[in-house]
């Protein structure tokens, strides 16, 4: 295989599977092509070629959470061409090509909603959903709010909504004409929210965090 | 004294101190007067006349970060105008008369900046704060981001930050011309936020969530 001018120093060889997390150099870039042969049981995720480890497993109240949001989003887009996936699922983030080598950012969204069904494939999905969720939990603050944020921001995912667990509230980012995120207020217990990419879509808060504990 | 006609239903007698929380009347509507004369323990605040109980202590989280702010914002405003004050500390939100009897929403802020002296006087201060912090802590969250919201934007506070522990970040509400208050970004670890009400200040959010 030739070698293929990038604007990163790119591993040369990828044939070999990586069978340890620890076998991978942190100072490194990687691509999408490098991350499919990485056959050890830790999550990590890329952004611009950066390995993020992911927190070992999400807590019980964390995937409460997680439920309780999907059902109401399920229920909603049945008969609905756009389609909901929860984490486990990647998300490809290509800039220049969709070629595996090309693709430096991967990341798992706790839920994602896509109405472009030509971006889903066999892997999972390639380009940016239209709604992302994610849940914050202790210790992933700066994943979300900060690396992941740019990354939504910069591919032009419309709406991303930031869930706290622990202070039981949700903001929506929305994307406005020039490609920048709009916060919304917090909204909180007894708060409803709507979705400008779900129109009709209702989400009652108190559902959100009932019987979570 | 005469009976005042206000638009809420207001008790009659407010000489007898009150000396148990569970003497109150949750479905009554309460003023500052009334509030004078409560000497429980129970930290109580007042919205619209309505009674809400505070948490029994804060966390050693929450006071932490409160005083890591709070000291920020003291050295900042050290000989400036503008003074900082920490709770427990009255802020008295009165609608058309400055009377106790007239004022029906009292709250205590985690912090709060107020740069007009003559809103202070010996029992706190009458009139909205320029900027209050909140800090979320279990429990506390529709309080902070639906009740004490909508009082800060309806009586003018020009800037409202909303801190969490838990999540380590914080959020800047700013009223704007209209008198809405207007999100930020969330900020986290590793940025920096500014306050249109305290022009040069700065904090970093690494010094306030250090060492939690």
């Amino acid at each position: 295989m030739s070698k293929k001018t990038v604007p990163y120093p790119v591993l040369d060889e990828i044939d070999e599977p990586v069978r340890q997390f620890n076998e991978l150099d942190a100072s490194l870039t990687y691509s999408y092509a490098n991350y499919l042969n990485w056959l050890f049981p830790e999550r990590v995720e890329l952004i611009a070629g950066k390995i993020f480890k992911m927190s070992p497993a999400p807590s019980r109240v964390h995937q409460g959470v997680s439920i309780n949001l999907l059902n109401p989003i399920i229920n909603f887009l049945k008969g609905k061409p756009c389609k909901v996936y929860a984490a486990p699922f990647d998300v490809r983030f290509p800039k220049e090509s969709k070629a595996d080598k090309d693709v430096f950012t991967v990341l798992q969204p706790d839920i994602c909603v896509i109405c472009d069904k030509n971006k889903l494939d066999a892997r999972g999905c390639i380009g940016a959903p239209d709604l992302v969720v994610e849940i914050l939990s202790p210790g992933n603050t700066k994943m979300e709010l900060l690396h992941k944020y740019r990354v939504y921001e910069e591919f032009g995912v419309k709406e991303y909504w930031i869930v706290s667990q622990s202070d039981q509230n949700i903001l929506i980012y929305t994307l406005n004409d020039i490609g920048k995120f709009q916060p919304s207020k917090i909204f909180t217990l007894s708060e409803k929210i709507t979705s400008s990419v779900l129109p009709g879509f209702e989400l009652i808060l108190d559902d959100v965090f009932d019987d979570i504990d």
